[in-house]
């Protein structure tokens, strides 16, 4: 297994090598760091893969997945932290590590005051761990795949855990390369519309990747603000786009625009996000007294933005009245689709548990009838939403006892609730946030509040479990 | 649902108002021994309950028999609802408010053993008054469902199906009718020793018998009214002490308890999962608060530790008496506070909140499932005394889980959009649901809730109905389906 961890590192390492040949175009100056990093990420592949896994067995078991998810998640993070210490962008390791997480973990907290200050090829950097980091577990699987005795579905779904998948294709191999592709595809697309929009080649490529990743990663001080409009709107789209389940993306260029309505969780998705921006703009419109153009343009922003988890911020409406706030912490916690590099408790698992309470309450009245839950017309079984059960109130104590840290280093109660929920959903920044100031950064707050997000980061992103694991004593007892 | 089915719920509705006019006869008492001027109202209050009482009892003493299963849950509802009607009386016949919602909130507050109270200043109001509000909250808190179960073998509705209504939750009381009357005087005789034995406590520490009788019908029963504006702050450290052990014991199962006080210590042993819980966040919580209190707040350490240890155990057991302002204490503190009131004491008892043992079987169903990822063909089940969890029930409590939360969520949000801020929503919703009672802000400590709006005290009211009844059996009534055919 830790030959598989090697691989993974290895090939992470190699998507690092954009960002190196970039400090080498802009001459920045932070070309040995962004090298040292990559190679020092390299060599942990190659150590893990040559000489730890000399002897590897191909025969994967679900615990061993666990294990690769973390050890991956862990060292590759650290070591894209060594590029922000080294060029002297942050100062301490805890900024550092707190920024390369929050990449890899596409959450998207920012501990960079004026990211217009730092080296260029930094900045991609930045935005080139959240694409990675993104895109991951496809990655993961990819590179796994062709090894795998049976277990690569549990490697899937060590980081997916609770969720079901929907498989392009028969063979998981072509389907996670089609999957790739896509994400690939849509990655580019994106980098040159923004480009024609007229966005320098910079920030097309960063914004594209922070957005593909539904990461969050902005390339100014102000956030979006002073965008344009079309650029904005464009981003809307793709942010929409960043939370649909990947394999249901791929109907898109096939042409097969049915499963689109048939994929409950997608029709969930596209009738939240409808509804969910139509009642902002309405609720922003009375609140500022005007229904413009504007308005309807920022309803439409924040909740994709919301709605996938990306967490992209852009100035809005002067007034925040009740509704909006009420709504963006809900959106938080429910999360994108399951599929997807959306975070959040993802709908699918809304949907099951939804469907279960109906089911309970028609049992309570009538109890001899016997109903099951299906999704999509396929049946989902009875242990899976015990699981999905136990996920969110595992997910739920991570926010509550998130929260108690933060308020033991000095945030509000309600400010607690709030970076914890956007957090541990890898949201990122959100204007709900009081503490954060003006511009939502990260840098002010205390070493104990950073550091628990960055646990509550990681949680969100491995979906606890895995997180959970390997700190769990039975985990370590001998088979 | 049958007519006959709506005449037999007045039926049973008949008994308890008779009993509650009762009560309310016995609140002359003071009304003539203080000479508060009341005394008139209150026996008109205590004739009119006690005659309709007896009118619904007498006029459809023909129909005995509930059929419909649903009919239960709708019992239980409206037996609440209409004592706490009732229970208005006495406020508004004696001047102590004018206004409805504020006698409903008061009366709703007192039946469900909340503690949150609309007037501010508690000392001035008539004795009477002062009797009648522990009083509903010493009735409340023994359930008065239990009270229907003694009388069931007569009536022959569908015991289970009352309990589970009341009491919906993994608890062991278990089936049949013999088991329901055992538990119900088991439960009962404990309730009136310790009621006994802690009110002799209280005049050995020194307290006078009327707030001896009035403290202690509040805090046996997990309540948190008290006689005086500040709550439990005057008292001496040794009366705080002894109820803190009052509220203590008011979190244990009651079952259990009956166990500890006629020596049968073996057959305990078998339920003490629970208890172990309990005590350890009793214990865990208590240490936390008292470290954190000494060295963030500066209070000395004897200070701290009674304070702490007093408060911590009013959160934990959904009490609400306040001995310290706890709003004005460090931001970490409080949180723990509400977290505690939301876990609750233990099931069987009359504490409110979650429930210890639903919080248990929760995390115990986590690991489990954490468990079985790891070691996926090991035989793992979740255990609870010894006796395995079904998948069944662990599913049943997260759904209560989940119900309770999104009751809180919404709480909240109803709450702001009736005009209250952020920090006393969140306060008021988690003290109204989970039966604490005094919340943040201005409705915390030793505050109250009259500054809310009057759309705001109904949703209070409301929350406090839902947590009494544990949620699930309102949800019900407010589904369609529940109505038709």
């Amino acid at each position: 297994m830790a030959r598989l961890a090697g691989l993974l590192t290895l090939t992470m390492a190699g998507g690092m090598l954009l960002p190196v040949a970039a400090s080498f175009y802009y001459a920045d100056g932070a070309q040995y760091a962004l090298i040292f990093a990559t190679l020092l990420m390299g060599a942990v592949g190659l150590f893990l893969r040559n000489i730890a896994g000399r002897n590897a067995t191909y025969d994967l078991r679900e615990r061993e997945s666990f294990w690769i998810t973390s050890v991956v998640w862990i060292t590759v993070p650290l070591c894209g932290a060594i590029p922000y210490l080294m060029t002297g962008t942050l100062q301490s390791f805890t900024d550092a590590a707190f920024e390369s997480i929050s990449g890899f973990s596409t959450t998207g907290s920012s501990v960079i005051v004026r990211p217009e200050a730092i080296p260029q090829s930094l900045l991609l950097w930045r935005s080139m761990t959240q694409w990675i980091g993104g895109l991951g577990l496809i990655l993961l699987v990819v590179a796994l795949l062709r090894r795998l005795s049976g277990g690569s579905l549990k490697l899937y779904a060590a980081e997916f855990s609770g969720t079901q998948q929907r498989k392009l294709h028969p063979h998981i191999a072509k389907s996670v390369m089609r999957m790739w592709f896509i994400y690939s595809f849509i990655t580019v697309l994106l980098i040159v519309l923004l480009a024609l929009a007229g966005n320098s080649a910079l920030d097309s490529v960063c914004l594209a990747l922070s957005t593909v990743s539904t990461g969050g990663f902005m390339t100014a001080q102000f956030g979006l603000t002073g965008y344009s409009g079309l650029t904005l709107g464009i981003l809307t789209v793709f942010m929409f786009l960043s939370g649909v389940n990947v394999a249901l993306l791929y109907n898109l260029f096939t042409l097969k625009w049915r499963r689109f309505k048939v994929n409950h969780e997608f029709v969930l998705y596209a009738v939240l996000f409808f509804f969910a921006a139509l009642s902002c703009f309405v609720a922003f419109s009375i609140a500022n007294g005007n229904f413009t153009l504007e308005n309807l343009g920022f309803s439409l922003f924040h909740i994709a933005s919301t709605v996938s988890t990306c967490g992209f911020y852009t100035e809005g409406p002067a007034v925040w009245p009740f509704w909006p706030s009420v709504l963006t912490f809900m959106l938080i916690l429910s999360g994108a689709c399951a599929g997807s590099t959306g975070g959040g408790l993802k709908l699918r698992r809304l949907m099951v548990l939804f469907l279960y309470m109906r089911n309970y309450l028609t049992r309570m009245v009538h109890p001899h009838v016997v109903f099951s839950i299906k999704i999509d017309h396929k049946v989902v079984p009875g242990d899976y939403v015990n699981k999905i059960f136990g996920f969110l109130f595992l997910y739920i104590c991570f926010i509550i006892g998130g929260a108690f840290l933060l308020t033991i280093s000095g945030s509000s109660v309600a400010d607690a609730f709030c970076l914890a929920s956007a957090n541990i959903s890898n949201l990122g920044p959100s204007p709900l946030i009081n503490s954060l100031g003006a511009n939502l950064e990260y840098a002010s707050l205390p070493l104990l509040s950073k550091w628990t997000l960055m646990v509550l980061m990681l949680a969100g992103r491995l979906e606890i479990f895995a997180l959970l694991a390997i700190v769990s004593p039975s985990y370590w007892k001998r088979r | 649902m049958k007519n006959s089915d709506w005449k037999a719920v007045l039926h049973f509705i008949g008994p308890l108002l008779m009993a509650e006019g009762i009560l309310m006869a016995l609140c002359l008492i003071p009304a003539w021994h203080f000479a508060d001027g009341t005394a008139p109202q209150t026996a008109l209050c205590s004739a009119v309950t006690f005659a309709v009482g007896a009118f619904l009892h007498f006029r459809f003493r023909h129909f005995r028999n509930i059929k419909d299963r649903r009919m239960s849950y709708l019992l239980v509802v409206l037996l609440w609802i209409v004592l706490s009607l009732f229970a208005t009386l006495p406020f508004l016949a004696s001047g102590a408010t004018h206004s409805f919602t504020y006698a409903w909130f008061e009366a709703m507050s007192g039946f469900s053993t909340c503690g949150a109270t609309i007037f501010p200043d508690v000392a001035a109001l008539p004795a009477s008054i002062l009797l009648w509000r522990s009083m509903m909250q010493w009735f409340g808190g023994f359930g008065i469902v239990l009270l229907v179960l003694a009388l069931t073998p007569k009536l022959g509705i569908n015991k289970y199906a009352l309990y589970t209504a009341e009491a919906s939750g993994a608890d062991n009381a278990g089936t049949g009718a013999v088991r329901a009357v055992v538990t119900v005087r088991r439960t009962l005789t404990v309730y009136l020793g310790m009621t006994l034995f802690f009110i002799l406590a209280l005049l050995a520490a020194g307290m006078q018998a009327w707030d001896a009788v009035n403290l202690t019908f509040c805090n046996i029963s997990s309540g948190g009214f008290a006689p005086a504006s500040d709550s439990i702050a005057s008292l001496t450290p040794l009366q705080q002490y002894i109820l803190a052990g009052a509220m203590f014991f008011s979190g244990v199962n009651f079952t259990l308890l009956y166990l500890l006080f006629t020596f049968r210590w073996r057959k305990m042993k078998h339920k003490f999962d629970e208890l172990n819980s309990y005590l350890f966040l009793c214990i865990v919580a208590v240490a936390f608060v008292v470290v954190f209190l000494h060295t963030n707040s500066g209070l000395p350490w004897s200070d701290a530790f009674r304070v702490g240890t007093v408060q911590t155990i009013s959160a934990l057991t959904t009490t609400g008496s306040v001995v310290a302002d706890y709003t004005l204490w460090p931001v970490p503190v409080t949180f723990l506070l509400l977290i505690l009131a939301i876990c609750g004491g233990m099931a069987g008892s009359t504490s409110g909140g979650l429930k210890t043992m639903r919080v248990l079987i929760l995390f115990r169903n986590a690991r489990a499932i954490l468990r079985n990822r790891l070691h996926p063909h090991i035989v793992n089940p979740v255990r609870l005394n010894g006796k395995p969890v079904t998948g069944h029930i662990s599913n049943n409590v997260m759904v209560i889980f989940i119900v309770f939360g999104g009751t809180l969520m919404l709480g909240v949000m109803g709450l702001m959009l009736c005009g209250v801020s952020p920090t006393e929503a969140i306060g008021a919703s988690v003290g109204c649901l989970t039966g604490y009672g005094p919340g943040l802000g201005a409705s915390g400590g030793f505050g109250s809730y009259a500054h809310f709006s009057f759309p705001a005290l109904w949703y209070c009211s409301f929350l406090m109905l839902m947590g009494r009844l544990e949620c699930m059996t309102l949800i019900i009534l407010l589904l369609p389906r529940f109505w038709k055919r």
